[in-house]
């Protein structure tokens, strides 16, 4: 046997097809989307509980990957991955401020929407600013879960008053090293440690901010006891390796709760250097990708995630407990147990929401990052 | 070098052979295509790709649209402290490679001449933990270190002491390295040792040579491939780690690869976390060959 230059010929033409087949199948496969939808989302979302009825409700397949920062998300759809994803979920700032702007998302029907807005928790009726383009004139997304979201502490060692009245200075007290945690949560971090600095972290910082926030950074991990996931935190909160942590709030503290550690819990500071507001809430808008063959099922979805029962779903999907917005509604409400209301803080939601700026756009975080990513690195080894 | 300056003269060769030697030419790479592809696409791309960004523009995504030396000119700048990252990883892969050598050594030995058919069974166990993710391994130690945890709560309650701060020290960070890599210095110094003939050790004995002498100048010669070969693997594996220190060290250092990891992820500076790689990729390819160059694969391989 051997080999001629007509069999490579063959050989390397099967190959050749074998590499495109992927290629050829694709096509069939777009021109059907009205059975397929892909959601870039945190975790929740993507859980079964979530996502099998709507695929079983649909025939569709259903793809969704979580991730747990907003900047990644919204870079994966500036790399080109805007004709993956249908349905894109993160915090309130980028779709006006980012997402819309740069062509990304698409505006949902005002008129089929709207109506779920009216139906939310106060504070939510339309137009709902972070839902709307920065003009007031389109529906850019649907808001679902939010929560407070600054630090957590274990009530047992430092109370719920001294916190909230100590607020960031816990971070600013010398005696306090040691005693706490940050949670792996960068972006986040970035506002808390210019909060700890005495600064609005959502405004243009001068040379000067920097310095004291240099500063923080290097305090704040050269006492840190550890920087880890938000399970480290709990294990670490709950066995007392640490008294509190920041980042955290409901998102971060409701898994521990609901587990039966209603010690561990989220505080909103009285006072900070946002004027009239002590520390930071998030809140998610799912959009619609700007998709060139955008699935039917997309909207079909927010729709979905409307309804009572699976916004109920939503809020205790696996992974994270949050409050959702269609609490509002007394049938979404009475679904939730007295457990899954103190796992939340329902009692102290509205207040902390209340005294909580909304998670915004930092102009200069780059600057930011990298000077906390080296503060980090320069208090490595303790 | 003499031997291809050699004249050659085909005409003397028969022609069967002369066919083979032409398909073996034309049949090597063709056979090799397959695996060619999948280095190309596999190792090649990706490797490329690295090194492309690392000359592209800082935080951008376009690949060489402008292609700039800007990234290195960042990291070799004085006031950053990146290198800190590049010495504690280098520390910590150093001195987990110490540890395992002293750890393994008898193990291997044991492995290699005493336990018999016990080795098989022993080897077993120590490889199932492998079947388990490396995360979930480490969580698990998380509990059994973590205050009032499995260690210090037993200790607590049989004698009032607990063990103190450990978790979430560089100390738990060797440790992490050292028990994840067990598996990578063991096997390779268990070979070394199987090669080292029961008959030569004997040979020494019987000359009046002390068991240490035995082992400076019989054993550990001989096995010495072995050892390097499991020194080399757990270096290249410690100072690619990353799960060690950001799980039982909590994160108490930055080791090189978080601060890549950090470059891609919430930095979204693509171009600097590239460039980072490719300079380890560098510092560990220099170590590497170094140390290749003393050793002859030939031999460890048993080929000689």
């Amino acid at each position: 046997m051997s080999f001629t230059r007509r069999d490579f010929l063959k050989t390397s033409a099967a190959g050749a097809a074998a590499l495109s087949a992927p290629a050829l199948l694709a096509g069939p496969a777009r021109a059907a989307r009205e059975k397929e939808m892909n959601i870039l989302c945190w975790e929740g979302y993507n859980s079964a509980e979530v996502l099998d009825p709507f695929r079983s409700m649909h025939d569709a397949t259903v793809k969704a990957e979580s991730l747990t920062n907003d900047p990644t998300m919204i870079n994966r759809l500036r790399a080109g991955e805007t004709d993956v994803w249908d349905l894109i979920n993160v915090n309130n700032p980028w779709a006006r401020k980012v997402m819309y702007p740069e062509g990304l998302i698409k505006p949902l029907d005002r008129a089929t929407f709207e109506p779920y807005f009216e139906k939310m928790l106060p504070g939510f009726e339309p137009p709902y600013k972070w839902a709307m383009s920065e003009d007031g004139s389109e529906l850019l997304g649907i808001a679902q879960r939010f929560g407070p979201y600054s630090f957590v502490v274990n009530t047992d060692k430092i109370s719920k008053a001294t916190a909230e009245d100590q607020g960031w200075d816990l971070w600013n007290d010398p005696a306090n090293a040691g005693r706490y945690g940050v949670l792996e949560s960068d972006d986040w971090n970035v506002f808390d440690i210019f909060l700890i600095a005495g600064i609005n972290p959502f405004v243009e910082h001068s040379d000067a901010d920097f310095e004291a926030f240099d500063a923080a950074a290097k305090k704040v991990f050269k006492g840190a006891k550890l920087v880890g996931d938000i399970a480290t935190m709990n294990q670490a909160l709950i066995s007392g390796e640490i008294d509190f942590h920041l980042t955290g709030g409901t998102y971060s503290a409701s898994p521990a709760r609901y587990d039966g550690f209603p010690e561990i819990r989220g505080i909103t500071p009285l006072t900070s250097a946002i004027p009239g507001k002590g520390g930071v809430a998030w809140i998610e808008i799912t959009s619609v990708v700007n998709n060139p063959q955008l699935s039917p099922l997309a909207s079909q979805f927010l729709e979905y995630v409307q309804a009572p029962e699976m916004a109920h779903t939503v809020a205790f999907a696996e992974g994270t407990f949050n409050p959702v917005t269609q609490m509002g509604q007394k049938e979404c409400f009475d679904l939730f147990t007295a457990d899954q209301l103190e796992a939340i803080q329902w009692d102290s939601l509205e207040e902390d929401m209340a005294r909580s700026a909304e998670y915004d756009i930092v102009p200069d975080y780059d600057r930011a990052l990298d000077i906390m990513t080296a503060a980090k690195r320069e208090a490595s080894g303790g | 070098m003499g031997e291809a300056a050699l004249p050659r003269d085909d005409s003397a060769t028969p022609p069967q052979a002369a066919a083979r030697r032409r398909l073996g030419l034309r049949a090597g790479p063709l056979y090799s295509l397959p695996m060619l592809t999948l280095l190309a696409v596999g190792f090649l791309a990706p490797l490329i790709a690295v090194i492309g960004f690392s000359f592209s523009e800082p935080r951008s995504f376009d690949w060489l649209a402008e292609p700039t030396l800007e990234n290195y000119r960042t990291i070799f700048d004085p006031s950053n402290t990146v290198y800190l990252s590049f010495l504690w990883s280098l520390w910590f892969a150093f001195l987990s490679v110490l540890i395992l050598a002293v750890i393994c050594y008898p193990v291997a030995y044991g492995l290699a001449k005493v336990f018999g058919r016990w080795s098989m069974v022993i080897t077993l166990l120590l490889v199932f933990p492998l079947f388990i993710s490396e995360n979930v391994r480490l969580y698990g130690w998380v509990l059994f270190f973590i205050k009032a945890g499995v260690l210090d709560g037993t200790l607590r309650a049989l004698f009032d002491a607990g063990i103190g701060d450990f978790l979430f020290t560089p100390e738990a960070i060797v440790f992490g390295l050292v028990y994840v890599y067990v598996p990578f210095m063991l096997f390779p110094m268990t070979l070394g040792l199987s090669m080292v003939p029961n008959e030569v050790v004997e040979a020494a004995g019987d000359l009046g040579a002390s068991r240490l002498q035995v082992f400076r100048e019989i054993e550990l010669p001989l096995a010495i491939p072995g050892i390097i070969i499991g020194s080399l693997l757990t270096f290249v594996l410690a100072v690619g780690a990353i799960a060690e220190s950001k799980v039982l060290g909590g994160q108490s250092v930055i080791v090189i690869t978080h601060d890549i990891e950090i470059a891609f992820t919430y930095s979204q500076n693509w171009p600097l976390g590239a460039a980072l790689a490719v300079l380890l990729m560098l510092v560990i390819g220099v170590l590497v060959m170094t140390v290749l160059r003393y050793l002859d694969l030939d031999r460890i391989l048993g080929r000689r």
